[in-house]
């Protein structure tokens, strides 16, 4: 079954798409990635992390970006603390 | 001069439930523009599966239950049975009556917009629901709050029950464990080994009932292990669950000591966890998972959103919520803002006898280092537990040092209507003096509480 939840990008600036759980998956598994975690582990993580992201959005047909990554946050802190602190901190940089 | 913005409604209330009801209802009739949204069904918990549906349950019960003890009285009631389907159906019945349960069209005859889903903010002014973009000018956030699932080894393989799905189990199971020893956990206890289920009840604290008086717990427990057969284990902790054939095995431990129990039921009702699941982040509304913070008008970090009812995080009952809203409604409208005043609120618990309380209990003087004097009296010294036979209950009050009521407990049969005396002096202050030489009738359970007021009176 194809997950459709229209995301509604940071500030209402840009039109929504569709959430792409490869874009959520890419992101995870490069924070991982950062504090040198093994690839094999950062893939494992971010399988995980997208599983529980995907069923939060069963019930949620249309979420902010920041929802997902305060989910995904949420989820990754289990997993794999550190690369979740520099997930969370990303935003606040960028 | 600054831009008025327009929005879809003046009030959008998130949640039908008691804590969404009554604002809503208020300011429609004040000519606002409201939508309520509902994720579950209309009316919310109370009337459609915990007050009404488990009262209704318990009040046959509990006729079954005296009925069947009635050989004392001279009456045959050996053969007396009960037919589950039956009493189920008189529990649905029940719940239609009600009137509140699955009442969408009662709003919209109000003129309140209703919509079906799951709703979340978007923006402090926007939410979604169904892919539906609704905004306005103020928001009140009653969605509630259900039934926490702790993380028990092994509890998610086995298909357990909540205080929710059990009222609508086909019939009560041979036996039950129920996780928790809170008020809608013995209710479910008391209400399941009437109807002959083998009943244990896992509390992780000293004693079951453990935000109310000792007096209340300790008779309580005695009530139910000697009468009802059921037992209690206390300092006791799930250690897992696990599907043995057709029931489930239970590894507690109780003081150290791990002890295995075949059930065929498991009952988790170990408290309530508020709904915060409504993209909070968004609209910038501060809050925890133990709940939204409000300041004392029952507004959030955001100015206009509002928040009443269970998603608090306070121990909420129907009647507490139905006042938060009124609240919140006023707030939000009238110049004049009010607080809810929490120490005069009654509690009640509908086991057999009933637990009712309202004000400060002894424990909360203690707390607050306040001088108090309290009495106690006993059902057993007045005429109507002659009369009835039944002497288990007791009427406590407790007032400060001049006499003024601070609050009282009644545990007696018909506690909720007995307590409303006591409700009454604590939102005026009486004194137990005034509570005393008011006249009582002869063989009322009353009686008990004039009882307890004239030992307070020097």
């Amino acid at each position: 079954m194809t997950l459709s939840v229209d995301v509604i990008k940071r500030g209402d600036r840009r039109q929504p798409e569709k959430f792409q759980r490869q874009k959520l998956h890419a992101s995870i598994v490069a924070a991982c990635l950062s504090v040198r975690t093994p690839e094999g582990q950062a893939e494992a993580v971010a399988h995980a992390v997208c599983d529980a992201v995907v069923a939060w959005l069963e019930d949620h047909p249309e979420v902010t970006s920041q929802d997902i990554r305060i989910i995904a946050t949420k989820h990754l802190h289990t997993h794999h603390p550190e690369a979740a602190y520099l997930y969370e901190q990303n935003r606040i940089t960028i | 001069m600054a831009k008025k913005y327009e929005f879809d409604y003046d009030l959008i209330v998130i949640g039908s439930g008691a804590g969404g009801s009554a604002a809503a209802t208020i300011a429609a009739k004040n000519g606002k523009r409201v939508a309520i949204i509902e994720s579950d069904t209309f009316g919310g918990g109370s009337p459609n599966w915990s007050d009404i549906p488990l009262k209704s349950l318990l009040h046959a019960a509990n006729l079954y239950d005296e009925a069947r003890h009635g050989a004392r009285f001279g009456l045959r009631s050996a053969t007396l049975g009960y037919n589950y389907p039956s009493i189920r159906a008189w529990k649905d019945l029940a719940v239609k009556r009600t009137g509140a349960g699955g009442n969408r069209k009662y709003y919209e005859s109000q003129g309140i917009d209703t919509y079906a889903g799951l709703a979340h903010f978007l923006t402090p002014n926007e939410i979604t629901v169904s892919r539906r973009h609704l905004s306005a000018s103020y928001f009140l956030i009653a969605s509630g709050a259900k039934w926490e699932i702790p993380k028990i080894p092994g509890l998610n393989t086995v298909k357990y029950l909540t205080p929710r799905t059990i009222l609508e189990a086909i019939r009560p199971p041979k036996s039950l464990l129920v996780i928790g020893g809170g008020e809608t956990a013995i209710e479910i206890a008391q209400l399941m080994a009437i109807f002959g289920t083998k009943v244990y009840v896992v509390e992780q604290s000293s004693h079951i009932l453990p935000n109310h008086d000792s007096e209340v717990s300790d008779l309580m427990g005695r009530v139910l292990r000697e009468q009802k057969g059921i037992t209690i284990m206390a300092h006791s902790k799930v250690l897992s669950v696990e599907k043995d054939g057709l029931i489930k095995r239970v590894i507690v431990s109780q003081a150290g000591t791990e002890k295995s129990i075949r059930v065929d039921e498991v009952l988790v009702a170990l408290g309530r966890e508020p709904q915060v699941d409504l993209g909070l982040d968004n609209a910038g509304v501060k809050y925890t998972a133990a709940g939204i913070k409000v300041n004392n008008l029952l507004q959030t970090s955001v100015k206009h959103i509002y928040a009443a009812g269970e998603v608090l995080g306070r121990n909420s009952h129907t009647h507490t919520a139905l006042i938060e809203s009124q609240i919140a409604a006023n707030n939000m409208f009238e110049k004049t803002k009010i607080s809810p005043d929490y120490s005069k609120i009654t509690e009640v618990i509908f086991t057999y006898p009933g637990i009712a309380t309202v004000g400060l209990s002894e424990y909360d003087c203690i707390k607050r280092d306040l001088a108090i004097n309290k009495a106690i009296a006993p059902l057993s010294i007045i005429a109507r537990s002659n009369t009835s036979d039944f002497r288990d209950g007791f009427v406590k009050i407790v007032t400060d040092k001049k006499g003024v009521i601070l609050g009282g407990t009644v545990v007696a049969p018909h506690a909720a209507e007995i307590i409303h005396e006591l409700s009454l002096a604590v939102q005026h202050g009486l004194t137990a003096y005034q509570i005393a030489e008011t006249p009582h009738a002869f063989l009322s359970w009353s009686e008990a509480v004039k009882v307890a007021a004239a030992k307070l009176v020097p």
